[in-house]
């Protein structure tokens, strides 16, 4: 109500006035969150990193293709949701980080390599994170998926498929229903990568993103499919419901 | 021990409010904005009034196809939208939380049951202007706690009209107007396109034109578009003028569980018998 | 709880304002701009803040758009029965045999006040009552927000009133012609609104006098342009009046 500037005869200050007001100086914040939504599935030869394109704030898109997944080395794709501003710092440095690492040892970063790297840079942010939630997706040194899951602040676990973002909680039970085998962890070791081929999973993201945007407010616009097989790496785009 | 003073206070215990107080006060935690795009326009001979169907809780979308174009009298409809908290009402023991969806029936509720035995005691057809005064003086006495925004049009005899009700209980009278979350891409829509004296179809189309530009940019606002025209000829309801936009993918096969998906642990089989005996007596 | 940009909409609606009254040599004129704003939003760019309250007396409303809007229903609400207690029917024939509800606007001000001062820990109304009685001839009351009533030659309130308060006391003349006082009006209105982020649109006045009562408006196109002020551009969208 601090809106009336009363001035000349009306000189009172409204807000000793009057209790019960909503404060109009700027309650500004480091963080924002920008919504959308990420996911990988891993398969026996196969790596599938998706996201959708949609970048908001509040109850307004801020563009409709933004891509959230970037190819981080041949070998790596990671995907991030959340505040979109610390993701792509994060990214950048990652970025110097896989550069250093090929001039060092005159070869590329593997994906797992490169998922410890990404926890000790969150977690070196422990008590200012980077607002950002990940996905690291690759084939690692026997050509096989692998699905790497993060919270804020680094702690991270190597799964067979993932999700993160605004559209999490709508995705996850499906995912957990129809994906769900053997712990990677398990000794004997037991193949823990999806039953679904290649373009039976293509087939299961595209529905989750098309159901997610039809609940999640924050996914939609379209989706982003990278599909990274032994023949290198190929992007597909699918439309999503823009509402 | 018994408190002596817990007498005073009737049974009640208040204990919780000094500490409420020290924590910078008791705010609902149930407080949820509830996105909308609404409008109304008055053309020639009548007022077309417009809603999205998108009812969302919080960042999920509880309804894809929900009414918000809503009964007054037979001339007189209204659209509603809510931007404040919900509102919280206590029944004896249990909390009763109103969503400003509920909050809007039980307005058009009051309000249509006002004018309908207005109606039946004068035999005269209800006037906007006596919806917009009920709603209105309703709102102010509760000071904007009762956070419904509301497009309301009708035609009576003084013809086509359309106003705006705020939650603070001021209205406005508009050749057109908008609500909502949507309601600033809906009113892009008017201020750049409007004209004096449209045709039915014309307004029909503008008003469809400014709830899609609320269900494309404004993410509270989405699914179809639902209109209701009233004129001299009597009310049209509209229901899903427009659907913008179908799903865009589904998977072939669909979602089949084979048997023995979930694992039984145990099974236990019982005869049904139908027998009456005298309940045990306890003792 | 998170902000979004919808939250201009649970901001109370406000006049922010500029709203002028002024009685000229026969009558009074008020004037006020037509923009009401909720925030950074202009809800309503042609609303009308001169509000009837019987036929002799008009009152400009300025602050909380809910509470004056209120107020003044209120108000009338008194009026029309206070006129009918004294009058019979609530109509008196006035001099030109017009049937005419006329009461004194010295009452209608006492009234508005009453309810200002009685009300002040809740309203947040600054209002100016004018018009035209037989006994009194043309007055101005102000009523600013605590619930005090000065009259006065004009009166203006609002907060666009701070960028003409000097304009005003620097060129006022007493017992002005009817043109004269309108045209006076009407500039210092649309000098408010060149300064006022929150007074715009068209600029809407009543003159009261003997006779009755006038309303006319004033589009931004007949605005006076003043320094290093754009023009109004010609658009294709009606003007609404």
């Amino acid at each position: 109500m601090e809106t009336y500037d009363a001035v000349g005869e009306n000189n009172f200050n409204p807000s000793s006035y009057h209790g019960n007001h909503t404060k109009q100086h700027a309650t500004w914040s480091p963080y924002d969150n920008n919504g959308g939504t990420v996911m990988a599935v891993a398969g026996e030869d196969y790596v599938i990193c998706a996201a959708d394109t949609r970048m908001s704030t509040g109850y307004s898109i801020m563009t409709r293709q933004y891509t959230k997944v970037d190819e981080m080395s041949p070998k790596t794709l990671m995907a991030s949701a959340g505040f979109m501003a610390d993701a792509a710092t994060l990214k950048k440095l990652l970025k110097g980080r896989c550069d250093q690492y090929q001039f060092a040892n005159n070869k590329p970063i593997g994906c797992v390599a490169f998922a410890q790297m990404l926890s000790n840079t969150l977690y070196m942010r422990r008590f200012f994170p980077y607002y950002a939630f990940n996905i690291v997706a690759g084939l690692d040194a026997e050509g096989k998926g692998a699905v790497f899951t993060y919270d804020a602040v680094g702690s991270y676990e190597r799964t067979n498929y993932s999700c993160q973002g605004s559209g999490q909680q709508l995705i996850m039970p499906v995912l957990d229903n129809q994906l769900k085998t053997v712990s990677p962890l398990v000794l004997p070791a037991v193949s823990s990568a999806t039953p679904l081929s290649e373009e039976e999973a293509i087939d299961l993201i595209k529905d989750c993103f098309a159901t997610a945007g039809e609940r999640d407010i924050y996914t939609g616009d379209a989706v982003e499919l990278f599909v990274m097989n032994k023949d290198g790496i190929r992007k597909e785009t699918m439309p999503l419901k823009t509402d | 021990m018994q408190d002596p003073d817990a007498f005073d206070l009737g049974g009640f215990e208040f204990s919780a409010s000094s500490h409420n107080a020290k924590e910078g006060g008791f705010t609902s935690k149930l407080a949820t904005k509830t996105g909308t795009t609404i409008s109304g326009v008055i053309y020639a001979d009548g007022v077309v009034l417009g809603a999205d169907t998108r009812s969302t809780n919080g960042e999920t979308v509880a309804d894809k196809n929900c009414e918000k174009i809503h009964y007054i009298a037979p001339n007189i409809y209204c659209c509603g939208a809510g931007t404040a908290a919900d509102t919280e009402a206590v029944t004896g023991t249990y909390y009763v939380y109103f969503s400003i969806f509920q909050l809007i029936l039980i307005l058009k509720g009051m309000v249509s049951s006002a004018l309908f035995l207005h109606r039946k005691s004068t035999l005269r057809e209800s006037r906007v202007v006596s919806a917009q005064s009920i709603l209105k003086s309703h709102l102010f006495k509760y000071q904007g706690h009762v956070g419904a925004a509301l497009v309301l049009g009708g035609f009576d005899i003084h013809g086509p009209q359309l106003f705006t009700v705020y939650p603070h209980g001021s209205s406005d009278c508009l050749p057109y107007a908008t609500m909502g979350s949507g309601s600033l891409a809906a009113m892009s829509i008017f201020e750049s396109d409007y004209k004096d004296g449209m045709s039915e179809d014309e307004a029909k189309l503008l008003v469809a034109r400014s709830i899609r530009a609320g269900i494309f940019n404004d993410l509270g606002s989405g699914s179809n578009i639902d209109l209701c025209v009233l004129s001299r000829a009597g009310t049209k309801y509209l229901r899903n003028f427009e659907i913008p936009q179908e799903r865009t993918y589904i998977r072939a096969e669909g979602y089949k569980f084979k048997t023995g998906t979930t694992v039984i642990n145990k099974r236990n089989f019982q005869t049904a018998t139908s027998t009456t005996t005298e309940p045990k007596k306890i003792l | 709880m998170e902000e979004t940009p919808v939250d201009f909409l649970s901001i109370p609606v406000s006049t922010g304002t500029t709203i002028l009254a002024c009685a000229y040599r026969t009558g009074v004129v008020l004037a006020a701009d037509s923009r009401t704003s909720t925030g950074a939003y202009v809800a309503n760019r042609a609303s009308d803040k001169i509000t009837q309250i019987c036929d002799n007396v008009w009152m400009c409303r300025s602050g909380s758009a809910a509470d004056t809007q209120n107020v003044a229903a209120y108000v009338k609400r008194m009026v029309e029965e206070h006129a009918m207690e004294r009058n019979g029917t609530g109509f008196r024939e006035n001099e030109s045999n017009d049937r005419a509800m006329m009461v004194d606007v010295r009452v209608v001000a006492k009234l508005t006040q009453k309810i200002a001062y009685e009300n002040k820990e809740k309203l947040q109304a600054g209002m100016i009552i004018a018009g035209w009685d037989r006994v009194r001839g043309p007055q101005v009351y102000g009523i600013p927000l605590g619930g005090s009533m000065l009259e006065a030659p004009f009166s203006v309130s609002g907060s666009g009133s701070a960028y003409i308060y000097g304009y005003l006391d620097n060129t006022y003349k007493e017992n002005m012609e009817r043109e004269e006082c309108e045209k006076w009006m009407t500039e210092a209105i649309s000098l408010a609104i060149a300064r006022d982020a929150s007074s715009g649109g068209v600029i809407r006045l009543v003159t009261i006098h003997e006779n009755g009562c006038e309303k006319q408006c004033v589009l931004p196109k007949d605005h006076k342009v003043c320094d290093g002020e754009l023009e109004q551009v010609a658009t294709t969208t009606t003007a609404m009046v």
